[in-house]
């Protein structure tokens, strides 16, 4: 029995080939509700594909993944949740509120003092009628995050959202997750930056589409015998190599 | 399916339009100068020709009275003046033709005028001397006009007959010698013809090109990742585009209608509302051959390598420039599944004819069967992300 109240997210074996690369090998995880988790690996160790899979973008050959308490893919349980792609895909001939706008209301939210709170969130409302394209690359960034978030999902999945971004906002983005962890609202979180990891409350290390292991930051350390993640990281992999 | 969210995608679409203000620009200034220069060469009258008038008829006397219709048409002839018009013996005109110093010889037989009062027709024996296709085509249309002029001249030709009485001169019996058209008539001229499908082309071209870019760049933009992130479903996609450049369209025909009827001074008989159907039957078919289409594009480059594919060889085939009766017969099934070849031909009726909608029928259900094919197409593949 499954309870989707404090496991908003069951991945139950999942495996998924693209042609002849697997990209996930039958990998299973649980989310916890109001926690952040972060993704770890290093580029094409699947995590993209994982967030994918999560989100009902890519059907696993094998397996399933339960988003809150439904087998994705499921249209209708979208509107729940929140996905920022690596890229910040936004409309650059629109306004940041038209972006914002436009994908609360696909998930069903025309209330526009939520897309002002969001817009204030990201501190950009000064820019709210300026189009995507006069702005930095941090503030489309920061205009993709409104757009995630504006319709407040219970479930919020980043893939690898600071990527480009400056260390000041970095810490913004993270204090507003936090924040927003706070409320009850899961995060999920893609990222190879170590340094980041830090501020997860569990991690799962991924590589070659597998979980190598899962806890917390002092935990995967201690688990290891090292003192900081990338040599953890380094060390779980070795252990899995061993094992094959 | 949620209307709520083919309404946010289409004022999306509709929004992008709009912010692009250069590209709406074009979208009005465009078809006006196309339709402009077509009208001007359409409309040009042809200088510098001569031809040659070989006039062997005899005339014909009918009572007291002697007509010679040869040297009527002879004389019309010398009073057009966009060409020249000379008298000469059969051997002179062969050989100046052959010199290539006339660019037609038109050929009056001694019973040219018995001819015409029996057959109640012209009968022009004309020889083009025909390297310039278009010079003979301006050629032809100029004679038409001649012949017509020459039989308004002639309708009320006197041929009195005796009849049996005592004064047989003043009893006369009129003839009338005409010339019938179905359709149009000698005041509609090639541009009449063209411009009205040209409303068409253009409308499909720019739905085409403006659906085909923007769809590739939701998927290079991974935009289209994002909205299969969020609950709307293909066909609400597919709907939303459509309504969105449909607005566009619409006001793309209003005013390219409005310039060809009003500037260009086209003859038109048609009702509006009729005129916005046939073009948004052609939108739904545009929108769902763009969608489609950008899909097997991976860049900017090669989506516009679809629009002559796509829409030249449909000006080509479908019956804008060249009717389609006139071509292969291998050709023609092809030409019909063509959506413009349809368009084109309901919105001649409408607009020449003032045609109904109902006098069309068969061209909008083969519209909204193309139309109900393409969406098919476009529905299966809106949703992938990546080819």
């Amino acid at each position: 029995m499954t309870n989707t109240e404090n496991e908003p997210v069951k991945i139950e074996g999942v495996y998924k080939k693209f042609g002849s690369v697997v990209a996930l090998h039958g990998l299973s995880l649980t989310i916890r509700r109001g926690e952040i988790f972060g993704v770890l690996g290093p580029n094409g160790a699947g995590k993209s594909t994982l967030i994918r899979s999560i989100v009902g973008l890519i059907k696993p050959d094998q397996g399933r993944v339960v988003v809150l308490g439904e087998a994705m893919p499921n249209k209708p349980i979208l509107s729940r949740l929140g996905y920022m792609t690596q890229a910040s895909a936004l409309y650059d001939d629109l306004t940041v509120r038209q972006n914002v706008a436009f994908f609360a209301g696909l998930m069903g939210c025309k209330d526009d003092a939520k897309i002002q709170a969001a817009l204030d969130l990201v501190e950009l409302a000064h820019r709210a009628d300026s189009p995507i394209r006069t702005l930095s690359g941090g503030m489309r960034q920061r205009v993709s995050l409104a757009s995630v978030m504006a319709h407040q999902p219970e479930i919020i999945l980043l893939d690898e959202p600071t990527v480009g971004v400056d260390p000041q906002l970095r810490a913004q983005f993270w204090a507003h997750f936090r924040r927003l962890t706070e409320q009850g609202i899961t995060i999920i979180v893609s990222s190879h930056v170590m340094d980041e990891a830090e501020r997860c409350d569990r991690l799962g290390f991924i590589r070659g589409g597998q979980l190598l292991a899962e806890g917390s930051a002092d935990a995967l350390r201690q688990q290891a015998g090292k003192s900081n993640l990338e040599d953890a990281f380094l060390w779980f992999a070795q252990q899995k190599g061993a094992v094959q | 399916m949620n209307l709520s969210r083919i309404i946010i995608l289409a004022r999306r679409v509709a929004q992008q339009l709009v912010a692009d203000k250069r590209t709406l620009a074009l979208i009005i200034v465009v078809p006006v100068i196309l339709l402009t220069v077509a009208g001007v060469l359409i409309r040009v009258e042809p200088s510098g020709l001569t031809i040659a008038v070989v006039n062997q008829d005899e005339g014909l006397t009918v009572g007291s009275q002697s007509v010679n219709l040869g040297d009527r048409l002879t004389e019309n002839l010398q009073n057009f003046d966009i060409f020249q018009t000379k008298l000469m013996d059969a051997d002179d005109a062969k050989q100046k033709i052959e010199d290539g110093e006339l660019d037609a010889v038109i050929t009056l037989p001694p019973d040219f005028s018995a001819q015409a009062a029996q057959s109640r027709q012209l009968n022009l024996n004309v020889q083009f001397e025909g390297s310039n296709p278009t010079v003979a085509e301006r050629l032809r249309n100029a004679f038409e006009r001649v012949g017509d002029q020459a039989l308004a001249g002639l309708a009320t030709l006197q041929t009195g007959t005796d009849s049996g009485g005592g004064n047989s001169s003043t009893a006369a019996i009129e003839t009338n010698l005409q010339a019938t058209y179905l359709n149009g008539g000698p005041e509609f001229d090639t541009l009449d013809y063209t411009a009205s499908a040209l409303i068409g082309v253009f409308v499909f071209l720019f739905v085409f090109i403006l659906t085909s870019i923007s769809f590739l760049r939701e998927r290079l933009a991974g935009t289209l990742e994002r909205l299969q992130a969020t609950p709307i479903q293909p066909l609400e996609i597919i709907i939303g585009y459509m309504l969105g450049f449909l607005i566009f369209g619409l006001l793309q025909g209003v005013i390219t209608l409005l310039y060809t009827v009003f500037v260009l001074n086209i003859h038109y008989h048609g009702n509006l509302l009729n005129v916005f159907v046939i073009e948004s039957l052609l939108v739904v078919v545009s929108v769902n051959l763009g969608i489609f289409l950008s899909t097997f594009a991976r860049n900017e480059f090669q989506v516009l390598q679809f629009i002559p594919l796509v829409v030249v060889t449909q000006v080509f085939l479908g019956g804008v420039l060249w009717p389609i009766e006139e071509m292969p017969g291998w050709l023609q099934p092809i030409a019909y599944m063509m959506p413009l070849t349809h368009a084109n031909t309901a919105l001649r009726a409408i607009m020449m004819t003032g045609e109904s909608l109902g006098g069309v029928w068969v061209q909008i259900a083969a519209l909204v069967a193309i139309g109900a094919a393409v969406i098919g197409l476009s529905a299966r593949t809106a949703g992938r992300v990546r080819m």
